[in-house]
C-alpha cells in the first residue's frame, strides 16, 4: 500500500497538472487559429486521442525503469512493487480519463459561447481503456529492455499490437490496419478487446520484471 | 543480523562474477569486503540484496533474501551511485522516498546527515558533484538504519575531509545502534581501524574471511637500520620495503617464532603490526603476477 500510496499521490497529481497546462494552452491555440479562420475541430480531442496515450506510455516507461530499481533499492520487492504499479496505472488511466472528460465539458462550453464546431470524440470508457493499454504497454516495453537489453526491441511489435487495438472506439486517433471494419461490427464489445490487451500487456510486465536484475546505474 | 551464504554463484552470460562461494558473517560488526577491481565484490553485495535472483543460497538471520519481503526490508545497498535516486528527483524527494519506503529510516537522521555533508536539498541529483552524491548514496545508506546496510565503494567520490566525516558519522551511528555494515573499498587503510572483520575476495571466490587484528599479525613491520633490516628479513617473504637514509622499514609475511623475535632484539629492530592494505595486496593477484 505504501508503494501504491506514493505512485498514486505522486504521478496522478503530477499526470493532473500536465493535463491542466496542456488544455490551457489548446485553448490559447484554438483562439490564435480561430483569429486566422474558422474552427472545425476540437483541440481538446487532438490532445487526448493522440499525444495523452504517449504521455501515459511515458509514464508506464517511467515506473518501470526508473522507480522499480528505487523501491528495490529501498528494501521492497518486485512483487510488492508489481502490485502497487498494476493498481496504480488503473487510477490514473481513470484519473486521465475523467481530466479528459472534463476537458470536453468545459471544451463544449468555450465552443458554445464562441459558436464553434467541434468533432466527435470518444466516450469516457473508450479514453480510459487507450489510457489503461498504453500505460501498461510502456510498462511491458521498459521491463524488456531494461531485463534484456537490445532484445527489448521484440516487445515493441507486441506493445504495437496491443496499444493500437484500443484507438479503434476513439475518432481523431486513427483507425486499424487491416481490420477496420471489425470494431464496427463488434460495437462496445470492442472494449472487451481492450481490456484483454491490458491484461496481457500487464501479464507480460509481470513476467518479465518479477525477477529482474537490478543492474547499476551511471548517474 | 546474520549473514549465510553457501554455494553463490553469479553469471553475466559467460562470464563468472562469482564462483561457488560460501561464508558466513556472524553479524552486528563492521566487515569490509576487499577485493580488486572485478573481483565480485559488487555482484556479491548485489546478491546479498536481493538485486538479482542467486544461483546459490543467500541467508539473512536464517530467511532466503530474493524477493523476500521480511528479508529485503532489513537490507540496503548503496552501490557507487546511489541507486535510490534517481537523477531527474531533488534530493527531498529522494529522502521522502525513504521516509515513506522504509520502515527503519530515521529521517532526522538524513536530515543531519545532509546538513554535515553540505547537500543542496532543492537540488537534483543529476546536478550534484560525483562527491556530493556519493555522500547522498552514504545518507540513504546510514539514515536505513537497515540491519544490514552494506555501502560499494560509495565514498569514494568524497573528499578526504568529508571521507573523514563520514567515517566519524559511520562509528557514531554504529555505536548507537549496532548493525551488520559491509563496506568495499580500496581505501583500506583509512578505513583499517573502522574494521572488525576482513572479507577478501579474487576472481570471484573467497581469499580469506578473519577477525581484522588476527590478520594483522599475519604479519610484521619491520624498521630499522637498513643493512639490519635486510640480514633479519632474509630468507623471509617480504611484501614492500621502504627507506628514508639509511632507515628501512620492511612488511614481512608470516608469523616470527622466538629466535627471530630475540634476534630482532639484538639488533635493535622495531617490530610493528603490518598494515591491511599490504596483506591485501599479497593476497590477492598482484598486478605483476607475483604472489
Amino acid at each position: 500500500m505504501k508503494i501504491f500510496r506514493v505512485l498514486a499521490k505522486t504521478l496522478t497529481a503530477y499526470s493532473a497538472l500536465v493535463a491542466a497546462g496542456v488544455f490551457a494552452f489548446a485553448v490559447v491555440v484554438t483562439f490564435i487559429v480561430s483569429a486566422f479562420r474558422g474552427v472545425e475541430i476540437s483541440a481538446w480531442n487532438v490532445v487526448t486521442s493522440q499525444i495523452a496515450r504517449w504521455f501515459l506510455l511515458w509514464v508506464g516507461v517511467y515506473v518501470i525503469h526508473n522507480l522499480l530499481p528505487i523501491a528495490v533499492a529501498h528494501g521492497r520487492t518486485r512483487r510488492e512493487f508489481l502490485v502497487a504499479a498494476s493498481g496504480f496505472s488503473v487510477v490514473l488511466a481513470l484519473a486521465m480519463a475523467l481530466v479528459a472528460w472534463l476537458g470536453f465539458v468545459v471544451e463544449g462550453g468555450i465552443y458554445a459561447v464562441m459558436d464553434w464546431r467541434a468533432d466527435e470524440h470518444g466516450t469516457p470508457l473508450a479514453y480510459f481503456l487507450m489510457f489503461l493499454v498504453w500505460c501498461a504497454v510502456g510498462m511491458f516495453c521498459a521491463a524488456a529492455f531494461d531485463r534484456f537489453g537490445a532484445g527489448g526491441i521484440f516487445s515493441v511489435p507486441v506493445g504495437l499490437a496491443l496499444a493500437v487495438v484500443t484507438t479503434a472506439g476513439i475518432p481523431g486517433s486513427g483507425n486499424l490496419p487491416f481490420i477496420r471494419n471489425v470494431p464496427v461490427l463488434l460495437g462496445s464489445g470492442w472494449h472487451a478487446v481492450s481490456v484483454l490487451a491490458f491484461l496481457i500487456a500487464l501479464a507480460g510486465t509481470w513476467a518479465v520484471a518479477r525477477d529482474m536484475p537490478i543492474r547499476l546505474r551511471t548517474t | 543480523m546474520r549473514v549465510d551464504v553457501q554455494g553463490l554463484t553469479v553469471r553475466y552470460g559467460d562470464v563468472t562474477a562469482i564462483d561457488d562461494m560460501s561464508f558466513s558473517l556472524s553479524g552486528n560488526k563492521i566487515y569490509g569486503l576487499l577485493g580488486r577491481n572485478g573481483s565480485g565484490k559488487t555482484s556479491l553485495m548485489s546478491a546479498l540484496a536481493g538485486y538479482r535472483r542467486p544461483i546459490g543460497s543467500v541467508r539473512l538471520d536464517g530467511e532466503p533474501v530474493f524477493e523476500n519481503a521480511a528479508a529485503m526490508g532489513k537490507v540496503c545497498l548503496v552501490r557507487h551511485s546511489a541507486d535510490a535516486a534517481d537523477k531527474g528527483d531533488k534530493v527531498s524527494y529522494v529522502l521522502e522516498y525513504g521516509a515513506a519506503w522504509r520502515d527503519t529510516w530515521d529521517n532526522a537522521y538524513a536530515l543531519d546527515l545532509v546538513e554535515l555533508f553540505k547537500i543542496p536539498l532543492k537540488t537534483k541529483v543529476g546536478e550534484l558533484s560525483l562527491g556530493q552524491r556519493s555522500a547522498l548514496g552514504v545518507v540513504i545508506a546510514l539514515a536505513s538504519r537497515s540491519p544490514l546496510t552494506m555501502l560499494d565503494e560509495s565514498h569514494l567520490g568524497m573528499d578526504t575531509p568529508t571521507r573523514y566525516a563520514f567515517y566519524d558519522a559511520l562509528l557514531n551511528d554504529f555505536m548507537a545502534h549496532p548493525r551488520t555494515i559491509i563496506i568495499s573499498t580500496h581505501l583500506i587503510e583509512e578505513l583499517a581501524s573502522l574494521l572488525e572483520e576482513v572479507v577478501i575476495i579474487d576472481n570471484g571466490r573467497l581469499v580469506l574471511q578473519e577477525e581484522a587484528d588476527v590478520l594483522r599479525s599475519r604479519g610484521t613491520e619491520v624498521t630499522g637500520n637498513a643493512a639490519d633490516v635486510d640480514e633479519f628479513t632474509a630468507g623471509l617473504t617480504v611484501l614492500s620495503e621502504r627507506s628514508l637514509g639509511r632507515t628501512k622499514a620492511a612488511m614481512v609475511y608470516g608469523s616470527l617464532d622466538d629466535e627471530q623475535l630475540i634476534r630482532a632484539r639484538q639488533l635493535g629492530l622495531e617490530l610493528g603490526p603490518i598494515a591491511l592494505q599490504d596483506l591485501f595486496v599479497h593476497l590477492t593477484e598482484p598486478v605483476g603476477g607475483k604472489r
